[in-house]
């Protein structure tokens, strides 16, 4: 095993080496602190402070080349609130179940928008949430300082999100959600009814419904009582959301591969 | 003069965590010792089971709070095997980098709390301030410096940013310079050589038939890696020792421990070479949607049973700083993985205390049991 170079020339049995050499090297260290304190006096200085964005610089003594340090941080979020579709896939994807899609104004009142709602006394700032969102709007900023005396003011509403996003702080780079080819939203024909719940509800408006021929009925057979409308998905557009799924009433809308 | 049962912990400077130790003494000598784990118990295999393959990953995090990119790593491995998924190469030597920074920064962390345990408070300083810019490099890709949340199923979450390399670099060699001081205060003082030389003896084939392994098994002349051993990610790609030490005390676990972080640095330079050259995309391309976002939204659960996946089983076993980790995923076809298994190697290493601390004093316990590097959090998941 290579060894280190202290212990090549080990001094002999009772030298005051032993004690000397380890001392001396605290106390190199000790007197190059002295010039150089590391330590950052947190509330007035602060670590995104461009004089510590290396500290390895401020470790060291030297110029060192500058990176970006906090460019990528997960902090509190910044929600656009003008390009949010309300799709839902940031409260699905969100592992503390934090995130509640709440009415926001200025919407339709029969089917009022909804934006994601963050409590941040539960939030874990993993970031799924800003990895799902389709749209870019829900990313996450540098910010950290959250403390407060009242529970309730943990509780970003999205008017509050939105000013984060206002503020122009440094945000995450987005990742726009990549739909795959493989899952996409397929149709049971037979149980649908027509009742354009998909189309009304979905939140990038991909779904129309087209007519369907209406079977002739063979004497002694009842048709079904439906609306001769269909679902049909345009998949570029698709988000994959689900929504159409959860709001269908027959159950006929699932995953699957688009053949 | 009687004997006795003393608790050290479970809230004790010696435990670096939740867990008890009851020792049996008599005067200084200890005869008998009895690890209590639990305190710590979260649950985390039965949590996962009612989680998506992808958040699950927030629970490894917390499974070990120096080394969580090690257990993101064990569990994406698993879970990839289990789901037939595979990542591009690129990520793979990105998770590698991540493994082997959570090497440097977990035996860094490790080294400040052991000195301390044996009464050397300036190398403390010097271990957590060096450990600080790993978790700022950490930091500037993973987004966070402790619960970073970076690798996903099929991949890492980004890519590594502008200039990141040449930064590491330096820093890699900062740090090669500073384990020549660490050395020094340690190594080259008689004071930690009394605290240290012959305690703790735990010989191979106790290891063995205990299940100990890592840093400890090394330190007993057994050159067992799994990063070599059975090798997972790109590490047969990767240039590297095995550091290993005969006199299986603790004063051999310090040096398989050093060693292995020069190591780090041995590998970690390799890796930041293949980085620059290859760029390359970080996560597969086809990706079932699933894994990314959606749930069953609440009150139509039916159309889960008309979706069909290949079921699989994955096993994945990974060189964690603390020893070898195992994982095993079993995925039934749903959203969810249906069963998560976890070993944790630290597990292994307490219980077998009884070999390693009776016969020794009462003062040998922190220095034995800082050699062991104890994380509760993993022991109890």
């Amino acid at each position: 095993m290579a060894t280190p170079e202290a212990n090549e020339e080990k001094p002999g049995e009772n030298s005051i080496l032993w004690v000397a050499r380890p001392m001396a090297t605290a106390a190199r260290q000790f007197t190059k602190s002295l010039f150089r304190p590391s330590t950052i006096v947190y509330p007035y200085e602060r670590l995104e402070d461009p004089k510590f964005r290396d500290r390895l610089e401020v470790a060291s003594g030297k110029p060192f080349g500058v990176g970006e340090v906090w460019d990528n941080y997960r902090g509190v979020h910044a929600l656009n609130i003008a390009t949010c579709i309300s799709c839902n896939l940031c409260a699905f994807s969100c592992p503390d179940i934090c995130i509640d899609m709440v009415t926001v104004a200025g919407g339709d009142p029969k089917h009022p928008k909804k934006c994601p709602q963050i409590d941040y006394g539960k939030c874990s700032y993993c970031g799924f949430c800003s990895d799902a969102c389709p749209e870019g709007c829900l990313t996450m900023t540098t910010r950290y300082e959250l403390s407060t005396p009242k529970r309730s003011e943990m509780v970003y509403s999205p008017e509050k999100l939105y000013q984060v996003f206002r503020s122009k702080l440094p945000m995450n780079p987005i990742r726009l959600a990549r739909p795959a080819n493989e899952d996409a939203i397929l149709l049971d024909p037979p149980l649908c009814i027509g009742c354009n719940a998909c189309a009304r509800d979905c939140p990038t408006n991909c779904i129309t419904m087209l007519d369907v021929p209406k079977p002739e009925a063979k004497p002694g057979e009842k048709l079904p009582r439906r609306i001769w409308k269909e679902p049909v998905v345009n998949d570029s557009d698709c988000v994959r959301c689900g929504t159409c799924i959860s709001v269908c009433p027959k159950e006929c809308l699932f995953w699957g591969t688009r053949k | 003069m009687s004997e006795m049962w003393i608790n050290m912990g479970p809230q004790h400077p010696m435990t670096h965590g939740l867990w008890n130790l009851r020792v049996k003494i008599d005067g200084e000598m200890i005869l008998d010792v009895d690890p209590e784990m639990g305190y710590l118990h979260r649950g985390i295999e039965k949590i996962s089971e009612d989680r998506h393959y992808n958040e699950v990953i927030t629970l490894m995090d917390r499974c070990c709070y120096v080394a969580g990119l090690a257990w993101e790593h064990l569990y994406i491995i698993a879970s990839e095997e289990a789901l037939h998924l595979e990542a591009p190469e690129r990520a793979l030597y990105l998770r590698v980098l991540c493994e082997e920074f959570q090497r440097l920064a977990s035996h860094l962390m490790w080294y400040a709390a052991f000195v301390q345990d044996i009464g050397l408070m300036s190398p403390f300083l010097y271990g957590m301030r060096d450990r600080d810019l790993i978790l700022d490099l950490l930091q500037s890709y993973t987004g966070a410096r402790m619960t970073y949340e970076y690798m996903r199923v099929g991949g890492v979450r980004s890519d590594l940013p502008p200039g990141f390399t040449d930064r590491t670099r330096k820093v890699l060699d900062w740090l090669n310079a500073r384990f020549v001081e660490y050395d020094q205060l340690c190594l080259g003082s008689d004071i930690f050589h009394k605290r240290c030389d012959g305690l703790g003896i735990l010989k191979a084939n106790d290891c063995v038939a205990h299940g100990v392994t890592g840093p400890m098994l090394r330190s007993a002349g057994v050159p067992r890696d799994l990063r070599r051993d059975r090798p997972y990610a790109v590490y047969d790609q990767l240039e590297f020792d095995i550091a290993h030490a005969d006199t299986a005390d603790v004063t051999g676990r310090y040096l398989v421990r050093m060693e292995e972080m020069r190591q780090s640095l041995r590998i970690l330079r390799q890796v930041v070479d293949w980085l620059d050259r290859h760029p390359g995309p970080v996560m597969a391309d086809q990706l079932p949607r699933w894994l990314g976002a959606p749930y069953a939204p609440v009150g139509n659960e039916g159309y889960l049973l008309k979706r069909h996946y290949p079921k699989g089983l994955g096993f994945s076993a990974v060189e964690e700083p603390h020893g070898e980790a195992q994982a095993y995923v079993v995925n039934e076809g749903g959203e969810h993985p249906y069963r998560v298994k976890f070993r944790s190697p630290v597990f292994a290493n307490i219980s077998a205390a009884r070999q390693y601390l009776i016969g020794y004093r009462v003062a040998d316990i922190p220095p034995i049991m800082g050699s062991v590097d104890v994380c509760v959090g993993e022991v109890d998941r």
